[in-house]
């Protein structure tokens, strides 16, 4: 089967402070290179710490935040602001998204009704066919239209108004929906309504979810497929039981072991990792992961690692995997010359 | 648990005055913590966790709260306590680590004088000890280049350094009891076990006691030796960690178990979730509050609530809760 979404390549460096004359002293490389790509009706699962650019690879897509480089395109066709490339109305046509903040992302002065049946209209559907359109997802997403269609974002609960959120997202018949840490604020009994909610929606309309989280836990449910990202770029990628059971990266691994135990008989005894993840305005050179990294040698400071195959669709960026160039003859040659 | 206790809390309750009328966030908590010994505080958001431990160290605004019960901390009746008095034990006998490091320190000043303060303020010791307290903390919460830190301004650390400096903060004085409100909610999850064993390993070393306030499972089942359950102002189960997080009395917390992700689910079946949400607590709930989304809900439970239900070191407050446990 073909790819649904493809990215390719992706790139966004930010300017950070400026000299005299205005030009920028620094960049933060907040997203470095990600190419991936997603069948359709599957979920891709997003996972990395905070400053990782999982957010700004959302951001990205959906041309909320200007590309540096890379090519994004749906069933084939090429989306951007470049000349020759489909406009950016019609990419958000296909791909829609929901984001943490429930309150933050609804216009306080909109009744749930304008906001769901805003995006419609602006897309061409006449004003009465947006309105019934919005009762009918407002059903949907589990929530009495005669109810809440006349009530304002601040009269809802949290759990209420990110199910009006993803209603909003489906309003405009999208075959995509980035689902941007969508669950994260919520309480866990909340949570896993809403997890439900979408889990059915995606059988549905046939959607296919970009997830961005945190929460490895969550991820590892909701996902067909996971990537790890790590200062801007993709160190591991593949279908989650996969990933999951055999975790091939060091970051990964470590990442996996982080989790707190969710039975009092396995607490965890030792930490994986030290310190915190490095300042992305000035990156590790090399593998980005090296400084942190029990497993680095010489070569991860001085090259960046490719991706290695691990099984199937299964790949991860690093030198220690046992057919990746460099690290092992590295090693061996350190143990003739020894 | 017949060991000292440090902290003795009955009767508790707690109500904000609103403009739209009182708030009741706490009602009627009451519970112990024994020397060395670290109690999680586990419940969603709203549900009182965070009020009942800021009660311990009376830092609700006294103009807009109410709080009627008892509280003895090591011994001292905190509730008649006098300002002066109030501020000695604040930071010497109970201190407290922030979720958000950021808000809890002072922008303008430095970390080393922030902590160099506090412990001048409670041992009457010059400005040059205090800072020799303050490095020492700083390398025993394992700062890195701990000396230069010291003259750090707090916005140039990252989140997980503030949140070690917020803890060498919290226990310079060496404080017996130490209340940590989500310390590491707002950290990364590399981050986050690094603190939470710091936490634990610090604890063994001073010898303190621990109140740990999370609404994440994992983090309760990692830190806590006995943890109690809130919901809607009141604890509802308490006992031994391992026992209520394995085998939950009260169906809350079962449903919160339930709905909670972890490894191993089966992904095609939904999660069990918990239909509904909790109450406002703009009314004084007598009844059991959780009734309304309980599915061994009956009749007797819009009753008042009766005391808690109490068998090995537990204690639940459901009338269903032996049958509960049964299904």
């Amino acid at each position: 089967m073909s790819a649904l979404l493809r990215v390719q390549d992706l790139k966004k460096y930010f300017p950070v402070g400026k000299d005299l004359l205005g030009r920028p002293t620094q960049v933060v490389q907040a997203v470095d290179g990600v190419s991936f790509s997603v069948e359709k009706g599957r979920t891709l699962g997003i996972v990395g710490e905070s400053g990782c650019g999982k957010s700004t690879t959302a951001r990205l897509l959906m041309h909320l935040i200007e590309p540096d480089e890379g090519r994004i395109s749906i069933r084939g066709k090429e989306f951007g602001r470049i000349g020759g490339r489909h406009p950016v109305a019609e990419l958000r046509r296909q791909m829609q998204m929901v984001f943490q903040d429930s309150y933050a992302s609804l216009n306080p002065r909109l009744t749930i009704e304008d906001s769901i049946a805003f995006g419609p209209q602006i897309h061409g559907v006449s004003e009465r066919e947006a309105r019934q359109q919005a009762r009918d997802l407002l059903d949907k997403v589990g929530l009495n239209p005669n109810i809440f269609i006349r009530r304002y974002p601040h009269e809802l609960s949290g759990g209420q108004r990110q199910r009006v959120n993803i209603a909003r997202a489906l309003a405009i018949k999208p075959e995509i929906v980035i689902l941007d840490e969508a669950v994260s604020a919520l309480d866990k009994s909340v949570q896993a309504q809403v997890l439900n909610l979408l889990a059915d929606l995606k059988k549905e309309f046939g959607l296919t979810y970009l997830f961005i989280s945190h929460d490895l836990n969550v991820v590892q449910y909701i996902s067909d497929d996971v990537m790890v990202m790590y200062l801007g770029q993709v160190v591991e990628s593949g279908p989650v039981e996969q990933l999951y059971q055999n975790p091939s990266h060091p970051y990964t691994r470590a990442l996996l072991s982080s989790v707190p135990s969710q039975t009092p008989h396995q607490r965890k005894q030792h930490k994986v990792l030290e310190g915190d993840p490095p300042n992305p305005i000035a990156p590790p050179s090399g593998c980005r992961f090296h400084p942190r990294c029990e497993l680095a040698r010489p070569i991860c400071a001085a090259r960046q690692p490719d991706n290695v195959r691990v099984s199937g669709a299964h790949q991860a960026a690093c030198f220690a995997l046992p057919d990746s160039s460099g690290y092992s003859e590295y090693i061996q040659l350190q143990e003739v010359c020894a | 648990m017949s060991a000292e206790k440090l902290v003795e809390v009955r009767n508790l309750n707690v109500t904000f005055k609103a403009e739209e009328g009182p708030v009741y966030a706490v009602s009627d908590v009451s519970f112990d913590l024994a020397a060395g010994e670290t109690l999680a505080l586990l419940g969603e958001s709203g549900c009182g966790k965070s009020v009942t431990m800021k009660s311990l160290m009376r830092l609700h605004p006294a103009h807009k709260t109410r709080i009627e019960g008892q509280v003895k901390i090591d011994g001292v009746d905190l509730l008649a306590m006098r300002p002066a008095a109030l501020s000695a034990l604040r930071g010497k006998t109970v201190s407290m680590v922030f979720q958000e490091p950021m808000l809890a320190f002072d922008p303008v000043f430095t970390i080393g004088d922030q902590i160099a303060e506090s412990v001048r303020r409670h041992e009457g010791c010059s400005y040059a000890e205090g800072r020799k307290r303050a490095l020492e903390m700083l390398e025993r919460v394992r700062i890195p280049s701990a000396a230069k830190r010291l003259d750090a301004y707090p916005h140039e650390m990252s989140g997980g350094m503030r949140q070690r400096a917020m803890i060498a903060l919290a226990l310079a004085c060496k404080p017996k009891i130490l209340l940590a409100d989500e310390p590491t909610t707002a950290l990364d999850a590399t981050v986050q076990i690094q603190v939470l064993l710091l936490l634990k390993e610090l604890q063994r070393e001073l010898g303190m006691s621990m109140i740990f306030v999370t609404h994440d499972v994992g983090v309760a089942i990692e830190v806590a030796d006995r943890t109690a359950v809130m919901y809607a102002g009141r604890i509802i189960e308490e006992g031994p960690v391992d026992q209520v997080l394995s085998q939950p009395w009260h169906p809350y917390t079962q449903g919160l178990l339930a709905a909670t992700v972890h490894p191993g689910m089966n992904r095609s079946e939904a999660l069990p979730a918990i239909p509904g949400s909790p109450p406002q607590l703009t009314r004084q709930i007598q009844e059991c509050a959780f009734a309304p989304r309980c599915r061994y809900r009956s009749d007797a439970c819009l009753e008042p609530m009766p005391a808690a239900y109490q068998a090995d070191n537990r204690a639940v407050r459901c009338i269903h809760a032996l049958t509960a446990e049964a299904v």
